[in-house]
């Protein structure tokens, strides 16, 4: 089975927007695809004027949560860097069972990876140490529509997974009782410069 | 629940004419789930603030493509509108018009959804060789999908946030949202075309043909300048319990207010002023638009159906005619259906028998008899029955989409299918369906978020507002229960029987004098002074209000 990547937009953002980013994309893409029945939840974003929908999964609400927070933690410790989250999709498959093994293998059919550029609050000190209250209130002002133009950039990367989802769907597996195998990966402190988890590299390269 | 699985090369009588029957009914059904996802998010109406429970149960027919439409549900006017065909197109257009009519309708969103059928001259195409070949669930799974997309983008869209603006409670603004729908719609012109971004979303191949959603829109609409009109407007309510106009003392029988200055006629209907939350108080003109007549109390947003037929139809939110009108007086803002019948908040137990045993002015004695009793509990009905004069209001059931309207009588998908089995197993007879999936039916409506009978809401409505009314009708409610009785049970042979349970404590009510009436009604007209005394503070506190407000 082939396994499907989608490279979604970068998206330049503060500390303090991670989470409100990240539970949009991933519960978004949670929503496509999470084929079995679920109970729609509209939910607004805190900062941005975005409605996302969430599949209703208690479990899957916290999942998402734990990780982002996982990822903001790292954040904090690697600030002002470029990384990735990756949501995978994945099949166990028993390789070669035998009387004395029983492995099972991990077949990703589907990956998502949401590329951030998470800016430190420190890049910005420069203009906040301004005197004038003028530049205060223009670094409001340019905050304001930095923050608009993230909320469009975020609206075209869920435009970009509506059109991903429908698009390859052939290799979606069979729709089963409860929600496909799934795992969200986030940089480990042991990550390259770039943030990519080792793992992940692996899997693209041998997809 | 019912799995669905791919297997190649299509499920036992998946293919061919089974497999046909399957997207005979699949696709229709996706045009009217299409729909009525459009239809809940932009119909603009008071959503109910609770999120149905995790544990509310979902109808079997929610449960197509696996997406029940609850939060928010689609609006009543969707059970009115004929049920989409998958011959025909589905085009649903999404304007704004400045309040108050007189403004031209400028469409925001058109949504078109189709199914195009395979080219009669390419069956030896691969494309509709793949097409008849393609197992259904394959499609189906596929629409599910694209369903998702629908749900996602019309949240995305610029026009979300004009209807959840449009549905905040308490405002009116200086634009309307409507819907239009039909199947077929007027071409856009070149400059309207030009300032619409379309999506297209991929097809799902079924074997009827392509399935096929798209939608134009304008991709911002700060040009409209959503302008809130004004608040709720302060309403003076002249006939408020203890008011002359509306005079308690009229329900009495004849016996009791023989003494009494001749009232005003109690108004047939009237506001009901303090169980209503008027959750969306509008300016009179817009009353106009969402309740049919102004003296609507309680309307439903539904507009007059439309006609069946290929013709463009316009449901527009607050047309002149709805289908369910609920008579009342002054307020007629857009009313949630939870709400229960006031009346019922205000349930009167029947009087307990009255002796009215006593002298009349004239000397004369008054009999009451059971006859009298049962006029004295029905006026006394009638007190109550006359504030909101509601009709059945519908289950709530009918909230949560149940389109019994829409949907045949079977209300299933036709085709029956085995949990245990991958494969679809068709049945052509009109069994319930349980393609694709076989669950029961749900719990009654009780357990189901929000439906809770509408009593509470009712209650919980008519006590967040209006309490000193409700604490002087729950007055007079406790004086006229703990009122003597004034029935004479001796000497009327239809009372054997009420005599015979009441026993001993009728007897001493046996005899009642002149005196007695006119202590009770002395006891009433209190009560009367003590409502209007109220009522009038009540009015200047809300006078003073709304002059410091403007």
């Amino acid at each position: 089975m082939n396994c499907e990547t989608c490279q979604l937009k970068e998206l330049e953002l503060e500390q303090d927007e991670i989470k409100d980013v990240l539970r949009c994309i991933l519960h978004t893409i949670f929503f496509h695809r999470t084929l079995t029945l679920v109970r729609p939840k509209d939910v607004d974003c805190d900062l941005f004027e975005i409605t996302y929908v969430q599949c209703g999964l208690p479990d899957l609400e916290k999942e998402v949560d734990e990780k982002i927070n996982q990822f903001i933690a790292w954040v904090e410790k690697h600030p002002n860097r470029r990384s990735q989250v990756c949501l995978s999709f994945f099949e166990d498959k028993n390789k070669n069972p035998s009387w004395f093994t029983n492995k099972t293998e991990r077949i990703y059919w589907e990956q998502w990876f949401i590329n951030l550029h998470v800016a430190s609050p420190k890049g910005h000190g420069k203009s906040r140490s301004s005197k004038a209250t003028s530049i205060g209130g223009k670094a409001l002002e340019e905050a304001r529509s930095k923050r608009a133009a993230l909320g469009l950039l975020i609206q075209e990367v869920l435009f970009q997974i509506i059109n991903f989802a429908n698009e390859k769907k052939d290799h979606i597996p069979a729709i089963s009782d409860r929600i496909f195998n799934h795992e969200i990966s986030i940089p480990s402190s042991s990550d390259s410069v770039f943030g990519w988890n080792v793992d992940v590299l692996r899997r693209v390269l041998n997809s | 629940m019912a799995t669905l699985s791919d297997s190649a090369g299509g499920v036992g009588g998946g293919g061919g004419g089974g497999g046909r029957a399957g997207a005979e009914l699949m696709v229709p059904q996706f045009h009217l789930k299409a729909l009525h996802a459009i239809l809940a998010v932009r119909a603009p109406r008071p959503l109910s603030a609770a999120a149905p429970s995790p544990a509310a149960s979902i109808r079997r027919r929610d449960r197509w493509f696996h997406l029940p439409l609850h939060a928010p549900p689609p609006p009543p006017a969707a059970e009115h509108l004929p049920e989409p065909s998958a011959a025909e197109p589905l085009v649903v257009d999404v304007y704004l018009t400045p309040s108050g009519g007189g403004g031209t309708e400028e469409v925001v969103e058109r949504w078109t959804v189709s199914c195009e059928p395979w080219p009669a001259g390419a069956r030896a195409s691969s494309s509709a060789a793949a097409g008849e070949g393609l197992a259904v669930n394959r499609a189906y799974k596929r629409c599910i999908t694209l369903l998702r997309s629908v749900y996602t983008a019309l949240r995305i869209l610029p026009a979300y946030r004009v209807f959840r603006q449009l549905c905040a409670s308490g405002q009116s603004y200086n634009y309307e949202m409507g819907f239009r729908v039909g199947s077929f719609a007027a071409p856009f012109t070149r400059a309207e075309e030009k300032a619409m971004s379309t999506r297209r979303f991929a097809p799902v191949e079924t074997q009827l043909g392509r399935l096929v959603v798209s939608v134009q829109y304008l991709p911002s609409l700060a040009a409209f300048n959503l302008e809130i009109c004004s608040l709720a407007p302060a309403m003076l309510i002249t006939d408020y319990v203890g008011s002359p106009a509306a005079d308690p003392m009229r329900a009495f029988p004849a016996s009791l207010t023989a003494a009494s200055s001749s009232a005003p006629a109690f108004p047939p209907r009237r506001p009901n002023s303090w169980a209503s939350p008027a959750p969306w108080p509008q300016s009179p003109v817009q009353q106009a638009k969402f309740s049919p007549p102004p003296a609507a109390l309680y309307a439903s947003p539904t507009p007059s159906p439309p006609t069946f037929g290929g013709g463009y139809l316009q449901s527009r939110l607050g047309a002149e005619t709805a289908p369910m009108v609920i008579p009342g007086g002054g307020r007629g803002p857009v009313h949630n259906r939870h709400m229960s019948d006031p009346v019922r908040g205000f349930m009167l137990p029947p009087p307990s028998p009255k002796n009215t045993n006593g002298n009349r002015p004239d000397g004369t004695e008054v009999h009451d008899t059971p006859t009298e009793t049962g006029r004295m509990v029905l006026r006394m009905a009638d007190l109550y029955a006359n504030l909101p004069s509601v009709p059945k209001i519908k289950d709530s059931r009918d909230e949560y989409g149940r389109f019994s309207g829409v949907f045949s009588s079977s209300g299933s998908p036709r085709l029956g299918f085995s949990r245990s089995s991958s494969r679809l197993s068709m049945q052509d007879d009109t069994d319930d369906l349980d393609f694709p999936f076989a669950v029961d039916d749900v719990d009654p409506p009780d357990s189901r978020p929000g439906s809770s009978g509408g009593k509470d809401v009712g209650d919980q409505a008519s006590s967040s507002s209006h309490k000193s009314q409700d604490a002087a009708v729950g007055y007079l409610v406790h004086m006229l229960k703990s009122a003597r009785p004034l029935r004479d049970s001796s000497n009327s042979p239809h009372t054997s029987r009420v005599e015979s349970v009441e026993g001993s404590t009728t007897s001493s009510f046996m005899s009642r004098r002149t005196s007695d009436a006119f202590e009770e009604l002395e006891s009433f007209k209190e009560i009367k002074e003590n409502l209007l005394a109220r009522s009038r503070s009540r009015m200047q506190e809300s006078l003073d209000k709304s002059l410091r407000h403007s």
